[in-house]
């Protein structure tokens, strides 16, 4: 009873966090509007972290997902400035995502500096390119075509429920499907299974024949290019591009692994188990905003839980050994 | 969460009553809270709301703008009476939308105007360089050579530079010896500093410049330095910046050559956002899309205020 507790403590947290939010807020929380509302919220999140995940399995760090989620979207917002089509724009700054996050994976891999000061010193390197690049400026208004703003706003609508119009939003489209594909190259792919491997034991995994240099450069590189995208859902988001706005999302990313991991049998990170955490970060904003509580004792609660979390299933797992 | 309990319990039983005046819920969201501004406004805004008796709940997304549409969209969910925002409108468009959609309204306290804003409440750019620019004509006695610090790249500035070009104009006997755009990528006191040291070069005589104006405090207080760097600090040149910021004003208060400044009333543009959002509860239609609050002058005899 104990070990169903610490393995699935997080999971029955979550639920708990749900049902209280419902009960406390029966008319405005438990409707399809807010959850669909909460899943466009957590779009970006969410791509961040499952991308978090592919470089976590290893047991690597990216740092600089949230400074290279801003540079994406400020290196589109130039390009239309300089009168780049949209789909041009967008397809040049998803690439300097992958490019970015190869040359995170070089540092790593290749010359072999330790993932947390190879991508802290990206992290600088990004946000103060995204800087030199937009001269510190917000870049919004005119500059933004409609259509890339529009992105964030459209949706597939779903009919009317008691007399309110409701859309299932792009955002939340694009993000089910990140996860889908991080979900198809982690849990369906050889690929997923050696990076898994490199986590359990890179030595053994070298060993016994795994291309971990070439792995950990495919990995980072994913992870950069799910960054950019992030980044290019935000800045459609708040249609504009601004060189401090991704700088929230880092933490958040890891948070989320974190909570997922804390879910998991050996404690490595699952993206079905990203995916819970990012919501429960979700909806503890959600929540707690709709019942006035304030912003600050926020950030409190969610570091209490993330501490609660991952204590509980350190403990579940020093009982069992 | 008691409290929370208790409220929905007594909202319900408002709404069972119907018709009992219900207390107003409003919304407060902004991502710069840690800002001295900003505290100023919200702590004004809220001063008012308790003598209304508004439920008020502040929200800080500490520097995440896309986090405030998310939070507009949950105050919409949540059906608020009233959505202040401290953000530029433009970049939160998607969560305007979603309240309009609900017909709830948003009011800028010091936002940028924007349609989908009932109203937004800030400080007039062409009244502060007014008061300028009138300053130092007054002051030279409507004749002399006068320095202009611009930046017309920027619209609140730019307003501030064509109020003191018709002022000057307005005086026969005043010329403008030149409009300096200061490179601002430093923060703009240095290479305002510079810019000065040159036209102080090129104009040796004492007496052959009489005036600094300057549309914001940082090229005012570049100039300054440059003043007193050239030794020239006792030839009556007289500075004006604007905002007052605490840099400005000590040196305005010390007495020297930067006379004065001017600062907005961050108080005043909360607790005139509150007024605004009464009146729109209330039934009434603003007409105004933006509310000027009045600024003031800052001199020696007020500078440490």
């Amino acid at each position: 009873m104990l070990q169903i507790l610490r393995r699935y403590g997080t999971l029955i947290g979550f639920v708990a966090i749900v049902i209280f939010f419902s009960v406390m807020l029966p008319a405005t929380f438990p409707t399809l509007k807010n959850w669909l509302n909460i899943t466009q919220q957590l779009s970006m999140l969410t791509v961040v972290a499952a991308g978090m995940t592919i470089v976590m399995v290893m047991g690597d760090f990216d740092l600089s997902v949230g400074s290279m989620a801003t540079l994406s979207g400020i290196v589109a917002a130039m390009l239309f400035v300089a009168g780049v089509p949209v789909p041009a724009a967008v397809a040049i700054a998803l690439a300097v995502g992958l490019a970015g996050g190869l040359v995170n994976g070089v540092l790593v891999s290749v010359i072999g500096i330790l993932p947390f000061v190879a991508t802290l010193a990206t992290l600088t390197i990004f946000s103060g390119v995204a800087f030199v690049l937009s001269g510190g400026k917000t870049i919004s208004g005119r500059a933004i075509p409609p259509d890339f703003a529009d992105f964030a706003k459209s949706g597939v609508a779903l009919g009317d429920v008691a007399g309110v119009a409701v859309s299932l939003p792009t955002l939340t489209i694009v993000a089910v499907l990140v996860v889908g594909l991080v979900y198809i190259l982690l849990e369906q792919t050889s690929v997923g299974r050696r990076l898994y491997a490199i986590g359990g034991n890179i030595e053994a995994a070298h060993l016994a024949g795994v291309a971990v240099k070439r792995l950990k450069l495919i990995a980072f590189s994913l992870t950069g290019l799910a960054a950019a995208g992030a980044g290019l859902m935000y800045a459609s988001r708040v249609a504009s591009a601004n060189p401090t706005q991704g700088s929230g999302l880092m933490l958040n990313a890891i948070a989320a692994v974190f909570l997922g991991m804390s879910m998991s049998e050996e404690g490595e990170p699952r993206i079905l188990a990203t995916v819970l955490g990012v919501l429960i970060l979700g909806v503890l904003d959600n929540g707690l905003t709709q019942m006035s509580v304030d912003s600050y004792v926020r950030q409190i609660l969610v570091g209490a839980i993330i501490v609660l979390a991952v204590a509980a299933s350190a403990l579940g797992k020093r009982s069992r050994r | 969460m008691m409290k929370s309990a208790l409220r929905i319990g007594l909202t319900a039983a408002a709404m069972l009553t119907a018709g009992s005046a219900l207390a107003a819920k409003v919304a407060v969201i902004t991502p710069y809270l840690s800002q001295p501004g900003t505290q100023f406004y919200v702590e004004a805004f809220q001063g008012v709301a308790k003598d209304k008796g508004w439920d008020v709940n502040v929200i800080d997304t500490a520097g995440d703008v896309a986090a405030v549409i998310s939070r507009i969209e949950d105050m919409v969910n949540q059906k608020v009476d009233a959505i202040v925002i401290n953000v530029d409108p433009s970049q939160v468009t998607a969560g305007l939308e979603a309240a309009k959609a609900a017909n709830i309204p948003v009011f800028g306290m010091d936002a940028g105007a924007n349609a989908l804003l009932q109203t937004n409440v800030t400080s007039n750019g062409y009244a502060m360089a007014a008061e300028t620019s009138t300053y130092v004509a007054d002051r030279i006695g409507g004749a002399g050579k006068v320095v202009m610090f611009v930046f017309d790249a920027f619209p609140p500035v730019q307003v501030r530079g064509v109020i003191a070009d018709a002022v000057f104009k307005n005086y026969p006997d005043i010329s403008v010896l030149d409009r300096v755009t200061p490179d601002v990528s430093d923060g703009g006191i240095a290479d305002s500093r510079a810019k000065m040291e040159a036209i102080l070069a090129a104009n040796p005589e004492p007496g052959s410049i009489k005036a600094v104006w300057a549309a914001w405090d940082q090229p005012a207080l570049g100039a300054l330095q440059a003043i007193e760097a050239a030794g020239r600090q006792n030839e009556g040149i007289v500075i004006t910046g604007i905002d007052a910021n605490p840099q400005a004003r000590e040196e305005i208060a010390k007495g020297g050559n930067f006379e004065a400044s001017v600062a907005q009333d961050f108080k005043g543009i909360g607790a005139a956002t509150a007024d605004a959002v009464a009146r729109v509860l209330g039934g009434e239609v603003l007409k105004q899309r933006v509310i000027y609050v009045s600024t003031k002058l800052v001199t020696a005899a007020n500078a440490k205020e």
